[in-house]
């Protein structure tokens, strides 16, 4: 399997291979050493990639918190935490700690919420989220989950790409590695951003790594160019751009007939699904189309840049076959240092531009029965401390929590995981997990294996070494799966 | 199967008829290495080397006895008939033809040969062959006598206009002027060709088109990378290759400057910017990062850079454990990351220690007094850190402020204020000082000295004479600077490569595998460096020609450029490889271009890139080189041919970075702040791609789209892929749309009819001319879009940008529609 689709993906979109084999009758062993060109395959071409088990999900839609949202404002309800509110932190929490801005002793920080239960899993939800709380019977709360990184770029890299450092392929680019895509018209594996900036990683989250560039994120945008040139020129007719690229083609066709370079049958391709694209884009990035009910549903804007958007974009992507749909919302970096940080501030807003397009977005597609095949992630690059910050062992201004890498937690919804379920729990301050643990390491080998992909078996060979999405780590969470 | 021949012959001759490396080293690798290896060694028991594997294991067995299966444990275990007993454990058993190799082999003798790439190559005899007269060089001997071998002839040569293309585009990056064209195919003679040769190498583009190679390489990049990824100035060390590359700096002597410029005798400002090489790694900025931290950080990226870019040898894994593959061990990396453990650089904001240089000759003059004034005063603050009294004082104040960092009330470190790194410096505060290093002991009296009351009126004179420089414009390049022997790190060995378990202290020292030190050689990065480029180093020359080679070629002769090692692709010209490397470094001086002269002088290189059927299915990836290379050509030189045919592309060279223009909203760091896209005007618009800022977590896109590597880490190989969005950046980027009304100006001024000027168009973009059909079917193009325009005259201004053109808007327009589809053209982006 490992050399077979390292063959396959060695040299992406050098041909393809129907048109090849219809015009040259070539062995498969050559078509197999020349490589697969990814997103125009059938499903019973051998070279196209397949899962290794049954899957469960056939698409993901993956929301990132950029900032790392606070588990003890909204999910992980900590009574105890409470009435040590105002209390010096014990000196034990601290010993040997590094943070990234907490100094000295600090003062424990009650939850800044009012926490209720919800539906009849009895989930706790706080305040902050009241339309998710009434979809908590259709989630998997992961409760305990760890990282190793503090900082921002590195935690957003190893959770995404598996590792700290820049340079890995990330999620989206290994699950449409190892399963190709479904929409001849569109890319495998989209990227939609919202909030004020993009994740302190950059492009780096999104990229292919060494694996081949087609299978890098493409960043969808709700304002100007849905895709960059995706548009036809300023005074330059559709049908003269049709036009254009049928002259492309016809005269490559003509190259390839004289000169024989399988390389440019793939280029003819490439041509043909860009202006598909140009066509198909902006009509899929279009989300007036939809009904007003969708947009109240939602709380959507058509032409602005929100999360709302995103979220109705991403269900129009995946209803249209597309891999991995990976949405970023930044902004949730609540140190207290500011008001847009401040936990009693900023982080509200956050909460309320997440809260309805979330629980929308799990509606939605559960009415459309494509939540049953469409797994839903949500989840930070970490977690928040149960201290009050005291950045260089002063009071801040506002109110906020340091980093905190030991406990955080992601909710999964559809695509094969259990509904109304909780795995794992913490301490009674929400400092550490003492129950169902889960590396993000271990989460990503649970969302390959739900896409049917054994995260063992998804190796790339690269600097000599087989390289995967979970480094030589990772344990799939059979607990939550239905 | 191959064995059973093998076998047959064993009777008379005992010489190796298993080959280990093909049969013998993959089954090691594969099915044993993974426990009985460089990370574990279960059992007691390595096969990483023949040494290792004839030492009897925790069992007291001998996993291996040459000449004897019978006695060698390993051969008893793999065919045991209890599967519990049986290796591998985990898995299918080996197959039988495995078993039977590794039976033969051990009988043979175990022959355990060195890997290839470890022994120095020697100079192999160019091979003879039959067809003399197709040979330029001795290149060819060795390409055809394989093609010959196989029963097969090389391709005929390509017509003129191609090759002057190919050339180009090859030695300068650029595609050549239509007169250029004309002027050599009126007499295409082996002078004429020699000639032209001379002139591109000579041509002050050439340094442009090489410098894109070595700076992916050096993971050149104008930020700092990692989170905030603000500004970098570091363009002088840019400027720096494409002049090594221009003046033809031999390339020992390139690699000793950048690896050690500043540790030469006497070193100029050149070969200190030259030292930059290694100030390309990535500085952490944010709150919170500890400088020690992604100090050590940078300087594994340095010795993994070093050893990948000069040895093409992976060392990442080497970090935490013994290599599992090659013959080196844990300690042996940290004796590498010993020679690039001392430099003064500290992953801090402020880049120091940076070179000022200048933009000018008259600004040098007047800095220089300043400088050395500030030279004087800065050693003066150094010395008075050696005084007693510092000292005396320092010590009192470490008592005092160890006391207030390990109580709980609230500090005021002697009121003294509070500085970036100051984390760090509480750290060594509170280890007892018995336990510092002299490094660690520099950076507390340097702490205590830029903070110390009494020393305030020495400080703020330095203050005040850097202050003189403010009329000046001075260019703070990052670059490499030793410490003192008296200031100098200690290399710990970290346990499991984790940088908070120091262990074993260790001297700088190269792996066992890749040979010996000379006596005498300097325990330094200049030791070292002379070292890579010595004649018993095994490796350098070959990684170097094989770089030149898959530039020239489109693919290395071992394809795996970053890997020569037992895990890389074998060579597929093996005896070629070391003559090259012999020729390369001995015969030519380490001479770039004399190097690229002798493969573009080759009939190999001058062959037509056509393939029939017959020929691809022989050699698919063209591993024998039967006929010239087709391949796409590079994110560079598909904007600067865009730019070049357009006649927009500036000829201007060096300088800051600019920044051509790009869609809005691309660049959007976490942080905003100052870092922005400021969009350059009039000729910077058009310089050539290599003068791009490119910032590292935002990379300018069409470039990427082109698979230009994102320069965080060293990158050896571009892998070319194919996809929509390459097809979307030249059919609709603006700066494409620009081009093409530039070309279409160009043809307008061209005499005769539309077709005329689309045949003329045509060659200027490709340099050959169009078949008939390709003509009319552009001509065809032209009068429907001409029609469109003409029925649509509100479109006309927009598409048809140039000023100059409006006498016939639309006819320009539709001109513009032609030659952007001339610009998409698979051969226009191909390298033929």
């Amino acid at each position: 399997m490992k050399l077979e689709q390292e063959l396959r993906h060695a040299w992406a979109g050098h041909l393809t291979r129907r048109h090849f084999l219809r015009r040259c009758g070539l062995s498969a062993v050559w078509a197999a050493a020349g490589g697969l060109q990814i997103g125009t395959g059938s499903a019973v071409d051998p070279t196209i990639p397949a899962p290794h088990f049954p899957p469960r999900a056939k698409r993901v839609i993956y929301m990132h918190m950029a900032g790392a949202p606070s588990q003890l404002e909204l999910f992980d309800y900590k009574p105890t935490l409470e009435r040590l509110h105002g209390q010096e932190c014990p000196e034990s929490l601290l010993a040997g700690r590094r943070f990234a801005f907490i100094q000295g002793t600090p003062k424990m920080l009650g939850p800044q919420a009012v926490f209720t239960r919800h539906g009849e899993s009895g989930a706790w939800v706080s305040d902050r989220l009241p339309h998710f709380a009434e979809t908590v019977d259709e989630v998997t709360f992961l409760k305990a989950v760890h990282t190793d990184e503090f900082n921002h770029a590195p935690a957003q890299l190893l959770m995404l790409t598996g590792s700290p450092r820049p340079g890995r392929p990330s999620f989206g680019s290994w699950a449409v590695y190892g399963l190709g895509s479904e929409n001849e018209n569109l890319p495998g594996f989209v990227v939609l951003l919202s909030g004020k900036h993009q994740p302190d990683a950059g492009r780096a989250v999104w990229s292919s790594g060494f694996l081949p560039t087609v299978l890098e994120g493409v960043q969808c945008r709700s304002e100007g160019e849905p895709v960059l040139y995706v548009s036809d020129p300023e005074g330059l007719p559709r049908d003269l751009r049709r036009r254009t690229v049928e002259m492309v083609n016809r005269i490559n066709r003509q190259s390839y007939e004289e000169v024989g370079d399988p390389r440019l049958l793939s280029r003819i391709e490439q041509y043909e699904l860009a202006f598909r694209m140009q066509v198909s884009v902006p009509e899929t990035m279009d989300i007036g189309q939809e009904p007003p009910e969708v947009h109240q549903l939602y709380g959507t804007e058509p032409g602005k840049t929100s999360f709302a958007n995103n979220c109705l974009l991403a269900r129009r992507l995946v209803e249209r076959g597309v891999r991995f749909v990976q949405l970023f919302h930044w902004g949730w970096d609540s140190h207290g240092a500011d008001q847009s940080e401040a936990l009693n501030l900023g982080f509200k807003d956050r909460c309320r531009e997440v809260d309805r397009p979330m629980a929308a977005l799990i509606r939605d597609l559960k009415r459309r029965g494509l939540l049953e095949d469409t797994l839903l992630v949500w989840a930070g690059e970490f977690g928040r401390t149960p201290m009050l910050e005291n950045r260089s062992g002063m009071d801040n201004r506002f109110v906020g929590r340091d980093h905190h890498s030991d406990a955080f937690t992601v909710w999964l919804s559809g695509g094969g995981v259990r509904s109304g379920f909780t795995h794992g729990e913490t301490d009674e301050i929400g400092y550490q997990g003492v129950a169902g643990r889960v590396h993000v390491h271990d989460l990503q080998a649970t969302v390959l294996y739900l896409l049917g992909l054994d995260h063992e078996r998804t190796v790339h060979r690269f600097q000599g070494r087989d390289f995967r999405l979970t480094d030589v780590h990772g344990r799939v969470v059979e607990e939550i799966i239905a | 199967m191959i064995l059973s021949i093998a076998l047959g012959a064993a009777g008379c001759s005992r010489e190796p008829e298993v080959d280990f490396d093909l049969q013998v080293r993959p089954i090691l690798q594969d099915r044993c290495t993974i426990c009985h290896g460089g990370v574990k060694e279960e059992g007691g028991l390595s096969l990483l080397s023949a040494e290792d594997a004839r030492r009897p294991g925790a069992s007291g067995a001998v996993a291996l006895v040459p000449g004897d299966p019978s006695a060698s444990e390993i051969f008893r275990r793999i065919r045991h008939p209890d599967p519990r007993k049986r290796m591998p454990p985990k898995g299918s058993p080996l197959s039988p033809d495995e078993v039977e190799v590794l039976g033969a082999w051990i009988e043979s003798g175990a022959h355990w040969p060195t890997h290839w790439s470890y022994v120095v190559p020697g100079r192999p005899d160019p091979p003879t062959i039959r067809r003399q007269a197709w040979t330029h060089n001795d290149i060819d001997r060795f390409i055809l006598a394989r093609i010959e071998a196989a029963g097969h002839q090389p391709s005929a040569p390509a017509d003129c206009a191609t090759l002057v293309r190919r050339l180009h585009l090859d030695l300068i990056g650029l595609p050549p002027d239509l007169a250029e064209v004309d002027d050599f195919c009126s007499r295409p003679d082996e002078a004429a060709y020699e000639a032209l040769v001379d002139r591109l190498l000579a041509s002050p583009r050439f340094g442009e088109r090489w410098a894109s190679m070595w700076l992916d390489l050096a993971r050149y990049a104008d930020t700092k990378g990692y989170e905030k990824d603000p500004h970098r100035t570091i363009w002088r060390y840019r400027d720096w290759v494409i002049e090594a590359f221009n003046r033809d700096l031999p390339f020992d002597r390139f690699t000793v400057e950048q690896l050690a410029g500043d540790l030469l005798d006497d070193p100029t400002e050149a070969n200190r910017i030259a030292t930059a090489f290694h100030r390309n790694t990535m500085t952490n900025t944010e709150g919170g990062t500890s400088d020690e931290e992604f100090r050590i950080a940078a300087v594994i990226d340095r010795v993994n850079t070093t050893m990948e870019v000069w040895q093409a040898t992976t060392i990442q894994c080497v970090q935490c454990h013994n290599h599992p593959y090659e013959p080196i061990r844990h300690a042996e990396y940290f004796r590498l990351f010993a020679y690039f453990n001392n430099t003064a650089d500290s992953d801090l904001a402020s880049e120091s220690p940076v070179l000022l240089s200048f933009p000018d000759e008259v600004q040098a003059r007047a800095a220089a007094p300043i400088l050395d004034e500030i030279r004087r005063l800065e050693g003066e603050l150094e010395a008075a850190g050696d005084e007693d009294w510092v000292q005396e004082r320092l010590a009192g104040w470490v008592e005092e402020a160890r006391r207030q960092l390990m109580s709980s009330e609230g500090r005021d470190l002697f009121g003294l204020k509070e500085i970036p790194g100051e984390s760090e410096i509480e750290e060594i505060i509170k280890t007892p000082a018995p336990e510092l290093d002299p490094n660690e002991r520099m950076r507390l009296t340097r702490y205590f000295v830029s903070v110390v009351p009494d020393l305030k009126p020495l400080r703020d004179q330095l203050a005040a004479v850097k202050r003189r420089l403010a009329g000046l414009d001075p260019i703070p390049t990052p670059v490499l600077e030793e410490l003192p022997a008296r200031h100098a790190r200690i290399t710990r060995v970290f346990d499991r490569g984790s940088w908070l378990s120091p262990t074993d202290p260790v001297e700088p020292g190269i792996p066992g595998a890749l040979g010996r030190l000379p006596d005498g050689a300097p325990a330094n990065r200049l030791g070292f460096a002379n070292w890579l480029v010595s004649p018993d180093n095994p490796l350098t020359a070959r990684v170097m020609v094989n770089r030149l080679w898959h530039q020239v070629f489109g693919r290395g002769l071992v394809p795996t450029l970053e890997d020569l090692g037992s895990r890389g692709d074998r060579p597929t010209h093996p005896e070629l490889l070391d003559w090259l490397a012999i020729r390369f470094s001995r015969d030519l001086g380490w001479s770039v271009k004399a190097f690229l002269k002798e493969l573009v002088l080759s009939s190999t290189y001058r062959q037509s890139s056509h393939l029939d059927t017959q020929l691809l299915e022989w050699d698919p990836h063209n591993e024998l080189l039967a006929r010239g290379s087709r391949y796409r050509l590079s994110a560079e030189q598909i904007r600067d041919q865009a730019l070049a045919v357009a006649g927009l592309l500036s000829p201007r060279m060096f300088g800051p970075s600019v920044m051509p223009p790009q869609p809005d909203g691309v660049w959007n760091s976490p942080y905003g702040g100052s870092d922005r896209w400021v969009t350059s005007t009039g000729e910077d618009r058009y310089r050539r791609a290599v003068y791009t800022y490119w910032k590292r977590t935002s990379p300018y896109p069409s470039l990427v789209t082109f698979d230009h590597p994102g320069r965080e880490t060293t990158a050896s190989r571009r892998i070319p892929s194919s996809s929509p969005l390459q097809a979307l950046v030249t059919l609709n980027d603006p700066v494409y749309l620009e081009a093409a009304a530039g070309l279409a100006d160009r043809m307008r001024r061209q005499p005769g009819e539309p077709v005329d000027r689309i045949r003329w168009g045509y060659r200027a973009a490709l340099a050959v001319p169009p078949a008939d059909g390709t003509a009319q079917d552009l001509l065809d193009l032209f009068e429907e879009s001409l029609a469109s325009f003409r029925a649509e005259p509100e479109q006309v201004r927009s598409l048809s940008r140039s000023a100059e053109t409006q006498l016939d808007g639309a006819e320009h327009a539709a001109m513009t529609v032609v030659a952007n589809a001339i610009m998409n053209l698979d051969d226009f982006l191909s390298r033929n």
